[in-house]
């Protein structure tokens, strides 16, 4: 298993090393010119800015002198500086990247912890009137767009009933704790998909796993019902959602940029999005690395989790 | 000095002329629609005004103030650095935004109005105080001409070669109250105080210091680039802005209490502030939003969401229809008060004088251009995606607010009206075979014009920026008209960057691709900093700004002649020529916000085109 895990991290760090190749040459790519952008079309007027600049930050070199600049210093662990919000890239990534772990994170929790249920009851209810309702609002708000969820979820608990704030907890993340009310409301709206996604997958691996041999043998050997579905079904049939949990992690740390946009939350995604949008290269890349090595290391622990859910999976 | 293309985000000119942009995300809130109907005049006039309580002020989408050093660089050049942010601590020397008028204030102001003789110009301060209690004195003013002597090439951005302060010289200080300049030529008066010495903002003492020190920045210009550099990294601190022993210097009528980095800002009254017009409210809030739609649940949800917003916008696309600007329809949002701010700006999208596609020669033709231009119907844009909140472009010179600066001609209103007839009699009398859905073709090249093939199609690519609902529309609605006389007009939605970087800027000036025919960044230009419309930085050959490349020696001639002559004649002779020249596509200009104002919040109301907020003015009533 250490041998694995080794090699596995090793893997990973030149599958982040390619991504950020692929990702500088797609950026240096893009129509436009990144002075004009950070500077405003006012510099136009005034060609000295614009080629100061450009000697500053190195735009005027070829993109391979550019990606070694910019990797010597990530090595230094100088993920560089943003033009358009003036601050390190790192310190807006340690602003930002809390806030959507807090938010992204709560909600998958809080999805977990109902679709399971949900997915299990539906399994053992299948075809009966609670597993078509179900089913109806899993297909509902699985299909439903995240901001027409997150708008109606305002129109009503906020606007209408006034039970939750309009937008999510502003300020530090400690106000993410302690603003409940207002972090409901986006939670809710992440949650919701989530619910129905995971719930869908658990529905269809406790059918699978019903109708094993081993569920015909623990009940034979007397084992209740419910012990078979809580102590040998509901184990093996996780096993897909662990896949799905480990896949979720850079969404985790990527952001959910519809719902920090309607919610007014300035996390990961909506980051991203201003940073694309304006053509803050320094962020994109920083932005990047975070998710490349969030995916990597979400499918490794997708990995141990199978082998600490089932025994049969053993790596060499 | 000039003005430049820009979202509503971006400080200077050319606003994209629309209210909160972000559309890109696509997230509208059509569910809305509580109601509620309210006047302008309703706002908070019907209770008693009581001093103190907090206004929590709505930031334009997706924008934050990232620069408190009010002496911004290109990257920093915005309003929401400087009309948002800076002018409530820092004053510009010279205020502009009389009411909606976006002319000189005297009275708020630090200094008395230049007196002009010949060549020089004397300012005499007021001597108002800096909140350390030193007075606001010449020499302050002169630390900022130093410093943009020392870098303003690279450094400021409302910089144009030629412009100040390269234009004068013999800057001093004959007083603690009196400062002179002589200028390398008598310039007309109204320019040189409204596009010149509108730039400056006095700095107190206590800047001119490096990290080592005090500096001497004040009294020699080579002391000023590490002055700047020190200012500059003291800026790039947004943790460290309130309570600075720097920024805590003010002059304006408000002071920093607090500040984050993702936008949220707290003021209180500088106790102070010399100027005539005091702070009634005990804070001022501004708080940033990711999108309008954000924006808009939360000024829906009103007492409700913990943190009410007093004053902020309604999207366009949420807008009542109207069929006058200032005749408001039915507010949907309850318990605020609904006011348009439109921006003192002009409209418009250029073409390529210097295009490499090979449509340069047809657009260098003044027929085309008018065929084009009768083909752009600006009523209907204005009534149909602008829901009535929009002014038409008549020329170079704004046609709102009203100022003494646009000719008689020009308020006769849009000298193009939609004419798809005279569009194509026109292009059918100059060797054109108009062929209506299909494609236009020269027949007559001799007729046509220099350049122009036997065979060439009327056939153009027109890229314009995402993000704004209205101008999508006028553009389809264009590539229509256009399409009944022949001329095909390929749109190319591109990102708003894509977009200005493209086409913004002089291609042959710039050195960029001159290969594009036209192109449309939504907004046109802003006469701010730069509050006089002379064309020297849009229209002048060779200007940087001039995206289009177009020349024109009589309009040169012209257009000197406004920077020269003090009588408004060369100015209305010049857009009344301009105007009919039409070296760009005129455009509606359409409503920069929709105010929402909080019913029982006064003095919000005229808002200034020149997009400054005097908080300073507003004060909560009790009924």
């Amino acid at each position: 298993m250490i041998g694995f895990l080794i090699r596995r991290i090793l893997q990973a760090a030149v599958v982040v090393l390619i991504v950020t190749v692929i990702v500088f040459i797609l950026l240096r790519a893009i129509p436009g010119n990144i002075a004009v952008a950070i500077l405003g079309p006012a510099a136009y007027r005034n060609p000295a800015a614009l080629a100061a600049f450009n000697a500053q930050y190195g735009f005027d070199k070829p993109w391979y002198s550019q990606y070694l600049l910019w990797l010597g210093h990530l090595l230094q662990g100088n993920l560089g500086f943003s033009f358009t919000l003036d601050q390190s890239v790192s310190s807006l990534l340690g602003q930002r990247l809390p806030k959507t772990i807090i938010l992204v994170g709560i909600s998958t929790i809080v999805a977990l912890i109902i679709a399971v249920p949900v997915g299990l009851l539906q399994a053992v209810r299948r075809n009966k009137p609670v597993d078509y309702t179900f089913t109806g609002l899993s297909f509902l708000f699985y299909a439903a767009p995240t901001f027409f969820v997150g708008t109606v979820l305002i129109l009503v608990f906020s606007v209408k009933l006034g039970w939750f704030g309009p937008e999510a907890p502003q300020g530090g993340i400690v106000n993410d704790f302690t603003d409940w009310r207002d972090l409901t409301l986006p939670v809710v709206t992440l949650a919701l998909v989530t619910i129905a996604l995971f719930s869908r997958y658990m529905r269809s691996s406790v059918l699978d796993n019903i109708s094993e041999d081993y569920v015909r043998t623990a009940r034979a050997k007397g084992a209740s019902r419910q012990r078979v579905l809580w102590r040998h079904v509901m184990r093996n049939s996780l096993i897909p959602i662990a896949t799905l949990l480990g896949l979720s992690i850079p969404g985790i740390f990527a952001g959910a940029l519809i719902t920090e946009s309607v919610f007014n939350y300035p996390g990961m995604g909506y980051l991203f999005f201003q940073s694309a949008q304006k053509q803050d290269y320094p962020v994109l890349l920083g932005f990047i690395v975070v998710v490349a090595i969030a995916t990597v290391v979400g499918s490794l622990l997708a990995d141990v989790a199978y082998a600490v859910l089932d025994p049969r999976v053993r790596y060499a | 000095m000039g003005a430049f293309p820009s979202t509503r985000r971006r400080r200077t000119r050319g606003l994209l002329a629309v209210t909160c942009g972000v559309a890109a995300i696509a997230i509208t809130a059509a569910a809305c629609g509580s109601s509620g109907s309210s006047s302008p005049t309703a706002a908070a006039t019907g209770g008693t005004p009581v001093a103190g309580g907090t206004a929590t002020y709505a930031l334009p989408p997706s924008t934050v103030p990232n620069y408190i050093f009010p002496f911004d660089s290109s990257t920093y050049f915005s309003v929401v650095n400087a009309e948002d942010f800076q002018y409530l601590l820092y004053r510009p020397l010279y205020w502009f935004g009389n009411g909606a008028s976006p002319t000189l204030n005297p009275k708020l102001s630090a200094a008395d109005a230049p007196v002009y003789n010949g060549n020089n110009v004397t300012i005499t301060m007021k001597g108002w105080k800096w909140s350390n209690g030193t007075p606001v004195s010449a020499q302050n003013v002169v630390f900022w001409i130093h410093m943009m002597q020392a870098v303003a090439s690279t450094d400021w951005g409302a910089f144009v070669p030629g412009g100040f302060p390269t234009n004068v010289s013999n800057v001093k200080a004959t007083s603690a109250t009196t400062l002179t300049m002589t200028m390398n030529k008598a310039y007309n008066q109204t320019w040189f105080t409204s596009n010149e010495l509108s730039q400056i903002t006095p700095m107190p003492e206590a800047w001119d210091r490096t990290a080592s020190g005090p500096s001497h920045c004040t009294t020699t210009v080579s002391d000023c680039a590490a002055v700047y550099s020190y200012l500059d990294s003291q800026s790039k601190q947004l943790s460290s802005w309130a309570g600075s022993p720097i920024w805590s210097i003010v002059d304006g009528p408000w002071q920093l209490k607090s500040f984050n980095s993702d936008g949220n800002s707290t003021f209180v009254p500088n106790k102070a502030y010399s100027g005539p017009v005091k702070a009634k409210l005990a804070e001022f809030q501004e708080v940033p939003f990711t999108t309008e739609t954000a924006e808009y649940n939360v000024l829906q949800a009103g007492s409700h969401g913990g943190n009410q917003i007093d004053v902020g916008y309604l999207p366009t696309t949420d807008a009542p229809p109207t069929k006058a600007p200032n005749i408001i329809g039915t507010n949907p949002v309850s318990g605020y008060t609904l006011s348009p701010l439109f921006s003192w700006s002009i409209n418009y999208f250029p073409l390529n004088y210097q295009s490499t596609t090979g449509n340069g020669p047809i657009i260098k033709q003044l027929y085309f251009r008018q065929a084009l231009q009768y083909l752009m119907n600006q009523a209907a844009v204005i009534s149909g995606p602008l829901k009535g909140y929009g002014y038409p472009t008549v020329g170079p010179v704004g046609s709102f607010p009203a100022t003494p600066y646009l000719s008689p001609t020009g308020k006769q209103g849009d000298p193009w009206p939609y004419n798809p007839t005279k569009a194509k009699d026109l292009l059918s009398s100059n060797g054109w075979k108009v062929v209506p859905g299909g494609t236009t073709t020269c027949t007559d090249p001799a007729k046509c014009g220099a350049g122009i093939k036997q065979g060439q199609a009327l056939s153009f690519t027109l890229p314009y920026a995402t993000g704004t609902n209205w101008i999508a529309q006028e553009m389809t609605q264009l590539q229509s008209n256009a399409a009944g006389a022949g001329i095909k007009l390929s749109l190319a939605p591109k990102p708003f960057n894509q977009v200005t970087a493209l086409a913004a800027g002089n291609c042959v000036v710039a050195h960029i691709s001159c290969n594009w025919d036209m192109g449309n960044w939504g907004g046109g230009w802003t006469f701010v900093p730069d509050y006089y419309p002379s064309g020297e930085t849009l229209f002048l050959s060779g200007s940087g700004a001039n995206s289009g490349g177009y020349t024109n020696a009589k309009n040169d001639s012209l257009i000197n002649q406004t920077l020269t002559n003090n009588s408004t004649g060369p100015l209305f002779s010049w857009q009344d020529y301009l105007a009919q020249q039409l070296p760009v596509v005129w455009q509606p200009n359409g409503v920069y916000q929709l105010t929402e104002i909080v019913n029982k919040l006064g003095g919000v109301i005229p808002q200034s085109t020149t997009l400054n907020i005097n908080p300073e003015e507003w004060f909560f009533t009790k009924s």
